[in-house]
């Protein structure tokens, strides 16, 4: 009950979605809809594995008293008071909004841009032509960098975005074909082992 | 090899924002050829034709794409093609929903008949794969609640069929699924404007023809604007964005021939 | 502009200072703002997957069996109930039932992805690949776009030979998977490139939050 029936879960529902994909069959298409109206509904129950793990860690914080614990009960107002405003009056609510726009948004899209910081000071202090493959990646950055701004083309009479992207469109390329085959291959082969049930690390541990 | 204290570069870097806003720099913007073909295959769509828009980006990326969407949605409204917009992402809803209302209010659009938002739903695969067989199946009301069979302008929409592109702004491998399960499944034609980090790896599908256009970052955004003929953030910060690139090139080009210095020296 | 307008501007700016304080040193107020994004993002997070997510494709079915008694509605109460295995999560002792929903998940998200990543991502790209030469062969494709023809396909396979560890790199092997790296360097170059635009990007648009919105220096 505890393993070998998720394992045939798994492997019903995957081979299922293999083969009416190939059958135009209006029963093999019926199963189909049928399976992705299923996957519809069981997937929004997964945000409560999400808001129970972030409870969780937040209140071990607070129980042993770990460096900063204090914070976790601002973890725990922000998210109460979120919860409570939107539950109750809806997503739609001008004061669901306003904690969205004001709270929410500044702070997400600012938590991202300090990254702008990092990397121009990692840029000055890590990126070296040390070998010719770091010159490579090092003239290549600079080029696209100067190429995706007008200045770059100002100073270098059209040339930089020319440059740029002829770099995006062929050697850039070529290396992207490259991962995208390599990846999907790994994602094709992950995905058969995981039907079969050779991959069980979805299951976690325990009996 | 001396290191400065990184606090400078944050310094310079911030100056090297906010000077150049102070004194409103305007370069020129020339278009790249994918901004041009995501361009031309809007303006080809006859008027009454219908776009659907999936806003896959919260806040952290709203600075790269909201200036792309906010062209687009100008373009539309000005040429007649009506919008159905969702999203795939959890926090973008109350995002997607202003930006389309400010356009709307802005180009005088009718909601229901010119434009809907249809809000969000989890699982993008599913959802996705769902809406090839019926979007009504996914999205049964719009995201204010109003029943999708009392929206006029969704009363000839059933699936893929009926839309005539699908444009992805794009801050994750969203646009990968739309191009796996809506352009291979559905032969949904396809274009994206996307976030800086994923624009290297949108070029071999772009190629293949699997993206009809790509807007890139807020260049492609600044391209868009110039070409819809309607200048705004996008032209503003990729100017002020030179800037800053000038100075991280220079630092660049600094610790190099510092570190080639002491290489030397050292031996 | 009213009240809460005004008051939201500054909130706003408030936060966004918090975390910029970070670049002097850590500091209460940055500690302060990443708990608060942490929470109000889950807690938004929460609210919109219950009214976009269990409320369409859970509640309003399973209220409409219940009322109308309607016996196909009895039908989307085997996935609601898969569903709410999700809460075993709660129960130390129960917690092994989340992998029947999990189990139902992966499985058809393995099963959906085998065909159609193999059509969009194996079939079409090597499609492209090869395209050009057809065109060489149709001669609408000359001079320069010849040699970009055959710099992709070396690329690709140059790439491809880097990431082939089935056998030694050795020999001729070793020279097309130092040609692989070279040419995975440039995409990971443009990949660099374009990354700092999109972070500076977003730099940009707060600076014009604090300088336009806030101080009201800029337009």
């Amino acid at each position: 009950m505890k393993r070998q029936v998720p394992l045939v879960l798994c492997f019903v529902f995957g081979i299922a979605m293999i083969f009416t994909q190939f059958s135009p069959h209006s029963f093999s298409q019926g199963i189909y809809e049928e399976v992705i109206r299923w996957a519809l509904i069981i997937g929004p129950f997964a945000l409560v594995l999400a808001t129970v793990t972030l409870i969780q860690t937040h209140t071990a914080r607070i129980r042993r008293r770990t460096e900063h614990w204090q914070y976790s009960f601002v973890v725990f107002a922000g998210l109460i008071v979120m919860v409570l405003i939107g539950i109750f009056l809806k997503p739609q609510n001008p004061m669901f909004e306003w904690l969205y726009n004001n709270v929410q948004l500044p702070m997400d899209a600012t938590m991202f841009s300090l990254l702008a910081f990092f990397i121009a000071s990692a840029a000055y202090r890590a990126f070296r032509a040390r070998t010719f493959e770091a010159s490579l990646l090092l003239i290549t950055a600079l080029i696209v960098m100067m190429g995706n701004v007008p200045v770059g083309d100002l100073l270098s009479n059209d040339t930089a975005s020319k440059a740029r992207q002829w770099i995006l469109d062929n050697p850039n390329l070529s290396a992207r074909r490259g991962i995208i085959l390599g990846v999907s291959l790994g994602v094709i082969s992950q995905s058969i082992r995981i039907i079969l049930g050779i991959e069980r690390s979805y299951l976690g541990g325990g009996d | 090899m001396p290191n400065i204290d990184r606090r400078i570069v944050f310094i310079l870097v911030a100056l090297a924002v906010i000077i150049p806003m102070l004194l409103s720099v305007n370069l020129p913007v020339s278009v790249s050829e994918p901004t041009q073909k995501f361009y031309d295959y809007v303006e080809a769509l006859p008027a009454g034709s219908t776009i659907m828009i999936a806003f896959d980006y919260g806040p952290s990326s709203l600075a790269e794409l909201n200036p792309m969407a906010k062209a687009l949605l100008k373009q539309c409204f000005d040429r007649d093609i009506r919008v159905i917009a969702i999203t795939l992402v959890v926090d973008a809803p109350t995002l997607a929903n202003a930006l389309i209302q400010e356009v709307a209010a802005e180009k005088e659009a009718v909601e229901g008949e010119d434009y809907v938002f249809l809000g969000f739903r989890p699982g993008p695969v599913q959802v996705i794969l769902g809406m090839g067989i019926d979007i009504a199946s996914v999205y049964d009301t719009d995201y204010n609640g109003t029943a999708i069979s009392e929206i006029p302008m969704m009363q000839n929409i059933t699936n893929y069929d009926q839309i005539d592109l699908l444009v992805d702004f794009a801050s994750s491998d969203t646009i990968e699924s739309w191009i796996i399960y809506a352009n291979d499944r559905y032969n949904q034609q396809i274009a994206a404007g996307v976030t800086g980090v994923i624009i290297a790896q949108m070029f071999p599908y772009l190629q293949t023809g699997q993206l009809v256009g790509l807007l890139s970052g807020i260049l492609g955004a600044a391209e868009y604007e110039n070409l819809v003929g309607a200048p705004a953030k996008g032209m503003q910060w990729i100017n002020v964005e030179s800037f800053v690139h000038l100075l991280i090139v220079i630092l660049v080009i600094i610790g190099n021939i510092t570190y080639f210095i002491y290489r030397t020296r050292e031996g | 502009m009213d009240f809460w307008s005004l008051i939201g501007i500054w909130v706003a700016a408030f936060l966004t200072l918090s975390i910029y304080s970070v670049l002097y040193r850590d500091n209460p107020f940055y500690r302060f703002a990443e708990h608060l994004f942490v929470g109000v993002s889950v807690g938004y997070g929460i609210v919109l997957s219950v009214y976009q997510g269990l409320v369409p494709f859970a509640l309003k079915p399973l209220w409409e069996t219940v009322t109308t008694g309607a016996p196909e509605g009895f039908i989307k109460l085997i996935p609601i109930c898969i569903g709410l295995l999700f809460f075993a999560r709660l129960s130390p002792r129960h917690t092994w039932l989340i992998r029947y929903p999990i189990a139902i998940l992966i499985g058809y998200g393995s099963g959906i992805a085998i065909p159609n990543v193999l059509r969009a991502n194996i079939f079409e790209q090597t499609r492209g690949t090869i395209a050009p030469f057809a065109e060489i062969a149709a001669g609408t494709l000359s001079g320069w776009g010849v040699v970009e023809a055959i710099l992709m396909v070396a690329g690709v396979i140059c790439t491809l030979t880097y990431f082939f560890f089935s056998v030694e790199h050795r020999g001729p092997v070793k020279w097309l998977s130092k040609v692989g790296i070279a040419f995975l360097m440039i995409g990971f170059g443009s990949a660099f490139g374009n990354t700092v635009m999109g972070r500076v990007a977003l730099l940009i648009q707060r600076v014009d939050f604090l300088l336009g919105d806030w101080l009201r220096i800029i337009s």
